[in-house]
């Protein structure tokens, strides 16, 4: 307790990580219904946020621009020794972007939810901000255990802001995404065990740190097993198709900031944990699943597009092209080639700015009409130029035009699967195209055409307010389309090791019974006062 | 009898003192009343305090003992009588029967708990059993002006009767296969034996019978609803913590007693399939509840089923699995018929979860402690709930058991289902009127946080709790 309290105070990933949560409390103080000083509060903490999230990777950022594993000071704390669960925190070229991308997206997310949300701001804040602490955490747990509890953590606070702040259909969509990603999450639990109980029956102790798991040499079988129930909690969270469909009602019953934070967040953590947990702890399982994902990812490529299309509503439209962008990183993950993980990486990123993006004009548009339904739009440039620009703009980053952001994701994911899948590469960019054909029609039924609905007319174009929390995500769009290499670099480090590491394992056939490789040592940051994670 | 004899005893003698104190003082001293409760639960914490400081061994002849395991499982009765205690001053005020008799009556129900728990001698643990049982009967019907409560009370007294007898005449078989009443005689008479033993092997089924009825495993459970539902809500956070507690400890030690011997053989898969048979059922049929205490009873019949899953493989490891998950169980369960009672002005009617709507943020804080309590029942970290089911599916994968971990987790996501529905109703339904005749006093809210607080405080950080298990089981069987 008390070596936590001091890592609490130092600058460290604890920090990081519970900050926003103990900033819920003083939300107790404010009066019932003080909603614009609770707005402020907010905007304060999420602000504060950033800026550690911001100080913590530039202290951190190795020589030559590269991003190093770095332990949380002072090492793992023990938590129920008993077991060998310990409370371990790190960061990594991997999890940081999307650490990044979360506390950037934090503040926007306070800001867009300005006027949308009209009741219990308290409960709605502390929400935010216990689910920040949740996604944090998830990213940069180095225990399973711990991982686990953070997963779960980012739960509860998400099942609030749908069911509590959406629209019509709310509480169905919420039981829906509470039951779909539990049912995961909990085999994952079983596997958790199964998998600490081998690694205690070979080597002796208890562990659950990420670090001893990794040299589990399982055999086929039980790897297969075990990677199903990890698998299957991730790809429910991506979703892949077909355990999809949780997503599209989510995330049209979820209010605006909700929908930000689901798309531009939770969903990463599916493609990232596959990354993190299931490919390197169980890399023959993932070799031999290969191609059925394959199949699924792509299918959800074409399908999600397809189904876009055919949308009625904006914010159906864009969750559904969520299913086929997430497929591309799905793709770009199984391909197993370095610049295709660089592609899937930075698109996860991508996906996160520009939806994030969309779902912030939907819910603009939203709190102006109450509707997202095509039908009820057409011809906004006229009336809202700057909500033009904006919509415009975005849409271009989600096509993937060049020079703007979502090109270099694609382009990189397309060019290294290509290497080693081929021919699933190619039928993958098809889905490219489709992306043009449903994200214009979507341009075209909203801002262009005749401007049929007289209520449309005295639209008031977007305030400062709105340009202010837009204006970053753009100019991010614009400067991951130009200059990609220093946003892919940093992580390219832990890419590399991890990607030496899953081929090192599949170059030998699994072995007949569980036995332990020898230990691994990752290049750890030399930055920092406490040298920590060598001595055990 | 030896004065240490008399020693060992000093804590069930201090709570049936304070009983009849309390029920005399009530009939000459009826002004004081408001005093009660503390006096009660000053009782339970010097019952706490002398429990704690016992030195183990064995009194009385071999018939109680006091061990690191006894202490834990007196820990567990305690905890839930304290905690409705607390409960129970604002419910019995608010519909005017507050009387020493109540807090007497549940005073003696936990010596009976304590000495069951204690009990190595089948005699001793029947004796204890029925004066549990006669306690919990008139606390069942203690509205009595309610007709539900009277009838919930008759249904649990008639097959409680019933159990009894099934119990006492697991006693008498055994006596009369062996020789002796007391649980390490029949071990060793049991292994010692022939390789088929029909007659022992009925008594043994007698007893799991009788045990599983009180823990109201499937198929012994249909009294728990109608009982749950009639008897007062803050004696039912007892009725469905404690007398669960001791029971389990006596089927550990019964099954341990015959795990050995030529009957032992496939007792575990009885105990897997009434694991199983609790867990889908009870999650199954509380998935179709409207009434709040008809659910959690269901429920409460789910949460023995993955109790049961560590008795499959009854080892050294089983212990501190089962405490956990029985502390676990204590503190979320008070929660939940701690506000529910508190939240129901109407126990005569049906508690239609639908009446809670919107509450949540009429009631700030019995909603917040609600909340968790249901998701500590559902298992989500970071609360005690999880860790409970944590580590009995541990136990589960550790002793080969994969399967049934599996069925355990299938089980919870069913679980889920409903006790999110509590939670929905409370934020996400339209706010309504708040319910007329609340009394919202300070033992209850007090009741309320501690559970809440303790479940979530005990989930975060575990560790003094299980050290403490850890080091009372050692060396334990």
């Amino acid at each position: 307790m008390d070596a936590f309290l001091d890592l609490a105070r130092a600058d460290s990933l604890t920090r990081l990580v519970f900050f926003p949560t103990v900033a819920c409390l003083p939300l107790l103080l404010f009066p019932r219904g003080g909603s614009r000083a609770v707005r402020l509060y907010l905007l304060a903490v999420s602000g504060i946020e950033l800026a550690l999230g911001l100080a913590y990777a530039a202290r951190h950022l190795g020589p030559g621009g590269v991003f190093l594993l770095t332990r949380d000071r002072g090492g793992p704390l023990d938590w129920i020794p008993a077991w060998g669960i310990r409370y371990d925190l790190a960061a990594d070229g991997i999890s940081m972007p999307l650490a990044l991308l979360t506390v950037l997206l934090l503040p926007l997310v306070v800001l867009a939810s300005w006027r949308g949300i009209d009741r219990h701001w308290r409960a709605y804040g502390a929400s935010l901000l216990v689910l920040t602490s949740g996604i944090l955490g998830s990213l940069f747990a180095y225990d399973l255990f711990l991982f686990y509890v953070f997963w779960e953590v980012m739960l509860i606070p998400m099942y609030l802001v749908i069911g509590v702040w959406g629209s019509e259909r709310r509480i169905y969509a919420a039981v829906k995404f509470f039951l779909f990603t539990i049912a995961g999450s909990l085999l994952m639990l079983v596997a958790i065990l199964w998998l600490a109980w081998t690694y205690k029956a070979t080597a002796g102790e208890w562990s659950f740190a990420y670090q001893d798991l990794l040299r589990l040499d399982l055999p086929a079988r039980q790897q297969l097993w075990i990677f199903a129930g990890f698998a299957l909690a991730f790809l429910i969270k991506v979703p892949m198709f077909p355990l999809h469909t949780w997503l599209p009602d989510a995330h049209v019953e979820a209010p605006t900031g909700g929908s930000v934070i689901l798309a531009g967040i939770l969903l990463k953590l599916g493609t990232y944990g596959y990354l993190r947990f299931a490919m390197p702890l169980f890399p023959h399982a993932s070799a031999a699943s290969r191609g059925l994902l394959l199949a699924l990812a792509l299918t959800g490529i074409l399908y999600g597009a397809l189904v876009a299309w055919m949308q009625t509503d904006m914010k159906k439209l864009v969750a559904y092209s969520s299913v086929a962008h997430l497929g591309f990183v799905m793709l770009g993950l199984l391909a197993a080639d370095l610049v295709a993980w660089q592609g899937a990486l930075l698109q996860m990123v991508n996906h996160g700015i520009s939806t994030g993006a969309l779902f912030l004009l939907v819910g603009m548009f939203y709190d102006r009409r109450h509707t997202k339904r095509f039908e009820d739009m057409g011809g906004l440039a006229r009336v809202m130029p700057i909500f033009a620009f904006f919509l415009v703009f975005s849409t271009l980053a989600s096509v993937g035009l060049p020079a703007l952001n979502g090109f270099a994701g694609e382009f990189l994911i397309l060019v290294g699967s290509y290497r080693s899948l081929g021919a699933w590469a190619i039928a993958a960019t098809f889905g490219v195209v489709l992306a043009a054909v449903y994200l214009l029609k979507m341009l075209h039924l909203t801002l262009w055409g005749p401007l049929e609905r007289e209520e449309n007319r005295g639209l008031a174009d977007l305030s400062w307010r709105e340009v202010g929390l837009l204006l970053p995500l753009a100019v991010l769009m614009l400067a991951i389309g130009v200059a990609p290499a220093p946003f892919t670099e940093p992580s390219r480090p832990a890419l590399e090791e991890a990607l030496a590491r899953y081929q090192a394992r599949l170059a030998e056939p699994a072995p007949g019974e569980a036995r332990l490789l020898p230990a691994f040592e990752p290049a750890v940051a030399a930055t920092g006062p406490a040298e920590p994670g060598g001595e055990r | 009898m030896s004065p240490a004899d008399l020693a060992s005893l000093v804590p069930e003698l201090v709570l049936t003192a304070a009983g009849i104190v309390l029920l005399l003082a009530d009939a000459f001293v009826p002004a004081l009343r408001r005093l009660w409760t503390p006096l009660a639960l000053l009782a339970v914490a010097g019952a706490v305090y002398l429990a704690w400081n016992l030195p183990a061994g064995s009194s009385f002849g071999g018939q109680l003992e006091a061990s690191g395991v006894t202490l834990g499982f007196s820990g567990v009765v305690l905890l839930a009588g304290f905690l409705a205690l607390l409960t129970s001053e604002g419910y019995l005020r608010r519909e005017g029967i507050l009387s020493g008799e109540y807090h007497a009556l549940l005073l003696w129900c936990v010596v009976g708990l304590l000495l069951l728990v204690r009990a190595t001698e089948l005699l001793t643990l029947f004796v204890s059993l029925e004066l549990l049982s006669l306690c919990l009967y008139a606390l069942a019907a203690f509205h009595r002006r309610l007709p539900v409560a009277v009838e919930a009370a008759i249904k649990y007294f008639l097959m409680g009767a019933f159990v009894s007898a099934f119990v006492l005449l697991g006693v008498a078989i055994l006596y009369g296969e062996t020789g002796s009443t007391e649980l390490p005689e029949i071990a060793r008479a049991l292994q010692a034996g022939p390789g088929s033993q029909p007659l022992a092997t009925l008594g043994v089924l007698l007893l799991v019978a009788g045990f599983g009825f009180k823990m109201s495993l499937v198929p012994f459970h249909a009294w728990s609803p109608d009982a749950y539902q009639g008897a007062p809500s803050p004696f039912v956070a007892f009725l469905s913590v404690a007398p669960k507690a001791a029971s389990a400890l006596v089927l550990m030690r019964v099954l341990t007693a015959v795990s050995g011997g030529a009957v032992g053989g496939r007792w575990p898969d009885l105990v897997a399939l009434l694991a199983v048979l609790s867990m889908v059922g009870g999650n199954l049929l509380a998935l179709v509840q409207r009434d709040v205490k008809r659910m959690l009873a269901y429920s409460g019949i789910a949460h023995m089923g993955y109790l049961a899953i560590a008795l499959v493989a009854l080892d050294g490891g089983s212990w501190v699995p089962v405490l956990v998950y029985l502390v676990a169980y204590a503190l979320m369960n008070a929660g939940a018929f701690g506000v529910v009672a508190m939240l129901y002005p109407r126990p005569g009617e049906e508690h239609r979860i639908d009446d809670l709507a919107g509450l949540g943020y009429r009631y700030p804080l019995l909603g917040g402690c609600l909340t968790v309590a249901m998701l500590s029942l559902a298992g989500i970290p970071p609360t005690l709930g999880f860790l409970g089911k944590y580590l009995v599916f541990l136990h589960a994968v550790e002793s080969g058991q994969i399967w049934l971990a599996v069925v355990g987790v299938a089980a919870s996501l069913v679980g889920v289902f409903y006790y999110l529905r509590v939670v929905y109703t409370l934020y996400m339904k339209g706010e309504q009127a708040a319910p007329a005749g609340l009394l919202l006093d300070g033992w209850g809210r007090l009741a309320a946080v501690l559970s809440a607080g303790g479940t979530l405080a005990l989930g975060v950080w575990p560790w003094g709790l299980l050290r403490w298990m850890l080091d009372a089981v050692r060396g334990v069987g």
